[in-house]
């Protein structure tokens, strides 16, 4: 699956256009066009108690944000890499997810840019509500984070994602389709690594020779993933973890060192979420790496 | 002595010494001086000025004007009356503010969840058509809620006109005021009267004002629109466009709107007792229906898929802002209510004593309810009849012998609150959401001045005559 048509939704927030300069990379294995998106957030412009509607504040941000983004719109061009830029007033998410389809984007870039403090997650309510929503791949994007390692806080720029990918698999059909989008990638990617954790909550009570069982299997599967990418022209390697998902996908990302981790997402709903947690979100909120995830 | 110590109070709000010696709770209005509906006032003059004058101050800082007014009247009343002070505003906040916001709230995400779908063509017909169902809606899912499921497919369907504006003003006329008349639950002022003691059908007797105005309208605009539809030399619909079928999303929120009628008019007619809530005793079948109509909304919350209120572009912060401005608008009433309930003994006795023919009531009930919110307004003249008729009758009372002997003047107070909203913008809350979803869709909308002089003068008040000629004289 080609990732040849990008919608990049902004607050303008800083470090937004560095992040979206690190995608570039993604002209060379057939990105064409970027979608330009800002979102005026209906309560800002309209819904004035007794009043009615800001139509000049509304004029004024949508130029404030057209000159910006055809500003971005040089950089891009000077890339070979085509633009549009869009500009409406509504509900940020609802919006995010609607322009989308329309467009037919093949990945939307959301999360912020730059992450500084301490506090968790790493990403906000709005980020999660696509990603949950999202019928198309969407890339958690995190170009600055600050976070804890060892005692001491760390600062990481995530500038170049698709070196060291780490692809997080459960063996669903959105996994299937997440190794698809990882061999797009092929000419960005240095080596990429493929892990699978035998989650706790099915290894617990367990006999021994059951769970070597799971664990040939989970190898075999393993070496299955890395060989077809192999086929499409990536290195890659295998890893086995055991224990909390989340916490292992982290352990074992931070071990080799890997840019960004991609998963399947089974898009699962609220109360689903609430009731038996997901994965893929607790990723995006507690990983310090850029998370692509594949629905 | 107490007017001195409000005074100071007031305006220097220092601690005074406990002097009040009165009996238990009595009527404050007697001793409450007539600076104290300063705040009052200035509340309302803020909902009217600011967004003339200074919009995007008052578009971020609305709440801070509001908890302004709040402060200023609720520090001096708590210092100079103390447990009375507690009472009463513990009163009006348990009883009127609650109960109105959840009302509001309940039928705002309910009729929220309500979404019209399909390809509408704006033809005379439609439009006209469109407007009489709006208006015999907004009886039944208050005028926020019909106003809110119909503005939409109303403003897609004439995108194709050129002469668009009338048409929304119309629709705020109909839709947005006069079709609320029928039950407590159209529009706000007549919940209030409902949680004062007004029966639920009573307000059935604004049929025949209701029916002749929204019919002179009616006509009105089936022939404007006819004319401009002429003028603008539209021979057929445009069919650039897939059309849709008409369908409604979410229809099963009519069942949670049933509950919300069914809840109410429960309240209204069982007698279950009554129980204490931090010293306020409410009757148990109110606190029912607050939790009934929490229920409501909460279930249509749940079983309303999100995209039908992402496609509604449904929002919170209308009902946010409605509930900030009137915990001020609350607080800052009571000086006001409680001088009008004193009667002759109160500081406003000169009004009571202006105020005196059914005529007057409609017509100064109306005008204030144009300039300022309608709600507020209704319960200060309701105050205003309790107290010409029956000072110092504790209110439930004193309503039940209004309807029994007097019932025209509450006609015309409640025929001028629930009008007299679509004179100004700022007439009643639906007006400035619907003007704000007009605009956001490109319909250029008429000024402040220029919906007065253009469109509610020339023509509202013809109607007005109208009705006071045929109910009110």
């Amino acid at each position: 699956m080609k990732i040849e048509k990008i919608l990049y939704p902004t607050k303008f927030r800083e470090l937004a256009f560095n992040a979206l300069e690190s995608l570039l990379t993604l002209k060379e294995v057939g990105l064409k066009e970027v979608i330009l998106y800002y979102v005026i957030p209906r309560e800002e412009v309209g819904f004035v108690p007794y009043g009615g509607y800001l139509k000049e504040e509304e004029e004024r941000i949508r130029e404030e944000a057209r000159i910006r983004f055809e500003d971005w719109q040089k950089t891009l061009s000077a890339n070979g890499i085509g633009s549009k830029i869009i500009i409406e007033v509504g509900e940020p998410v609802a919006n995010i997810l609607r322009i989308a389809e329309k467009e037919r984007v093949d990945l939307i870039v959301v999360g912020r840019k730059k992450r500084t403090g301490t506090e968790k997650p790493f990403v906000g309510s709005r980020t999660l509500q696509i990603i949950t929503r999202s019928k198309i791949p969407a890339l958690v994007s995190k170009y600055m984070v600050q976070f804890e390692w060892d005692g001491e806080m760390v600062t990481r720029l995530n500038d170049d994602i698709f070196r060291r990918p780490l692809l997080a698999t459960d063996w669903s059909e959105p996994s299937e389709r997440a190794l698809e989008t990882l061999a797009s990638f092929n000419g960005l990617i240095e080596k990429a690594f493929v892990c699978h954790v035998i989650c706790v909550k099915i290894s617990k009570g367990l006999d021994k020779s059951e769970l070597y069982r799971i664990e040939r299997e989970s190898k075999e599967r393993l070496e299955d993933y890395c060989k077809r990418l192999k086929a499409s022209g990536i290195e890659a390697e295998p890893h086995l973890g055991a224990g909390r998902t989340p916490l292992e996908i982290i352990r074992i990302s931070r071990e080799l060192k890997a840019s960004m981790i991609i998963m399947g997402t089974t898009g699962k709903d609220r109360l689903h979420e609430i009731w038996l947690g997901s994965v893929s979100h607790r990723i995006v909120e507690i990983s310090e790496l850029p998370t692509l995830l594949v629905p | 002595m107490r007017k001195i110590l409000f005074s100071a109070g007031l305006f220097l709000l220092i601690p005074l010494s406990p002097a009040f010696a009165g009996g238990q709770y009595p009527n404050i209005g007697e001793t409450l001086p007539l600076y104290s509906v300063i705040p009052f006032v200035g509340m309302l003059l803020s909902i009217a000025l600011f967004p003339l004058l200074a919009p995007k101050f008052w578009h971020h800082h609305f709440g801070k004007v509001s908890a302004f007014w709040a402060v200023v009247i609720a520090v001096p009343l708590l210092i100079s009356y103390k447990g009375t002070a507690v009472y009463e505003i513990l009163h009006i906040v348990l009883a009127d503010y609650v109960p109105f916001i959840i009302l509001l709230g309940a039928l705002y995400t309910v009729s929220g969840g309500i979404l019209l779908k399909g390809t509408l063509t704006g033809t005379p017909v439609v439009n006209t058509t469109m407007l009489t169902i709006g208006t015999l809606l907004a009886s039944w899912m208050g005028t926020a809620g019909a106003a809110m499921l119909l503005i939409r497919p109303f403003l897609r369907a004439n995108a194709h006109r050129k002469n668009r504006a009338f048409m929304v003003v119309f629709f705020i006329f109909l839709v947005a005021n006069i079709g609320g008349s029928l039950t407590p639950l159209g529009d706000p002022p007549l919940f209030l009267g409902f949680l004062r003691g007004v029966p639920f059908f009573w307000t059935f007797n604004l049929l025949f004002p209701m029916l002749i105005a929204a019919g002179m309208l009616l006509i009105l605009y089936f022939i404007l629109d006819t004319y401009f539809y002429k003028k603008e030399g539209i021979v057929s619909p445009p069919d650039n466009e897939t059309k849709e079928p008409i369908r409604l999303e979410g229809s099963h929120n009519f069942i949670f709107l049933a509950g919300i009628i069914g809840a109410v008019l429960m309240s209204g007619m069982a007698k279950w007792g009554e129980v204490s809530i931090l010293g306020i005793h409410r009757g148990i079948q109110d606190v029912v229906r607050d939790g009934l109509l929490i229920l409501m909304a909460v279930l249509s919350m749940i079983f309303t898929p999100k995209v039908v209120r992402e496609d509604n572009a449904f929002t919170w912060f209308p009902i946010k802002e409605v509930a900030i401005l009137f915990i001020g608008i609350f607080l800052t009433m009571i000086p006001c209510l409680k001088i009008l309930q004193a009667g002759a003994k109160g500081e406003l006795a000169f009004i009571i004593s202006a105020v005196r023919e059914p005529v007057h009531y409609f017509w100064i009930t109306g005008s204030l309810s144009a300039f300022l919110d309608n709600a507020p307004t209704y319960l200060t003249f309701l105050s205003t009849a309790m107290g010409g008729f029956y000072p110092g009758i504790p209110e439930s009372q004193a309503v039940a012998l209004l309807i029994k002997e007097n019932p025209i003047y509450l006609l015309a107070i409640s025929v001028g609150a629930v009008f007299f909203g679509a004179v100004t913008y700022i007439g009643n809350a639906p007006n400035f959401m619907v003007r704000s979803i007009a605009e956001e869709a490109g319909t250029p909308m008429p000024s402040f001045f220029g919906y007065m002089l253009k469109y509610s003068f020339p023509i509202l008040l013809i109607v007005f005559v109208l009705i006071t000629l045929i109910f009110f004289i």
